[in-house]
């Protein structure tokens, strides 16, 4: 099992903004984000399943990811993503602070490492 | 690619970060989507609800891929568009990635 847990912040979800050139202002500007009925900016649910395939596995040996964005990641959620691998299918989660799933049917599959 | 690797917290000397593909598959070919008056995509009213992305292997750090999108499925149901996008990535005519975006349109209440 593995298990990372990340605190998202503002300047975080800017960077990936700028890293990825997805600048949609409902990432960036809290007013434009309030303007189309959001409660402020959120974060990208890419950046979500960015921080999700660290958790799945070796980058070289993923060979397939896959989730749905299902609840909104603020700035100032706490949310922790967890693997649990068998034979190289692994299952994962992405809660937030209170428990809600963020991310759901969170799957990924693993390039079994050759044998001896 | 090492400003994204460190936005998703990951250390670029391990290579391209697998959801690099966001950049090189995703986006690259779905803004043309967006920015086509044919296809009618508000994106004011556009959520990413579901991605799906398959490896046949993870592009090297300054290689050159292909990358072509498409329209999977577009279907409307209870006012609600759910449209399905997929991209092939090819490398020297190899495949690379697949990606399966699915969008959800919801008509602004009148």
């Amino acid at each position: 099992m593995s298990e990372l847990k990340v605190t998202f912040t503002v300047e975080q979800i800017a960077a990936y903004a700028d890293a990825s050139g997805d600048v949609n202002p409902i990432h960036l500007d809290d007013e434009f984000a309030r303007s189309v009925g959001l409660p402020g900016v959120i974060a990208h649910g890419m950046l979500q399943m960015g921080l999700l395939a660290r958790v799945a596995g070796e980058p070289g040996r993923l060979r397939r990811l896959s989730c749905r964005f299902a609840g909104m990641v603020r700035p100032g959620d706490t949310v922790t993503f967890r693997s649990e691998e068998r034979d190289g299918h692994v299952e994962l989660t992405a809660l937030n602070q209170d428990g809600q799933p963020v991310l759901t049917k969170a799957t990924a599959e693993l390039l079994l490492p050759d044998n001896p | 690619m090492a400003a994204f690797a460190r936005a998703v917290g990951a250390d670029p000397a391990d290579g391209v970060p697998p959801t690099y593909a966001a950049v090189y598959a995703l986006w690259a070919t779905a803004a043309q989507l967006f920015d086509d008056p044919d296809a009618e995509v508000d994106l004011d009213n556009l959520l990413h609800s579901e991605q799906e992305f398959d490896w046949q292997r993870h592009p090297r750090v300054g290689e050159t891929v292909t990358s072509r999108g498409r329209v999977a499925r577009d279907v409307v149901r209870r006012g609600i568009r759910f449209l399905t996008f997929e991209t092939e990535v090819t490398a020297a005519e190899e495949p690379v990635c697949r990606s399966r975006a699915l969008f959800v349109v919801v008509r602004p209440r009148s």
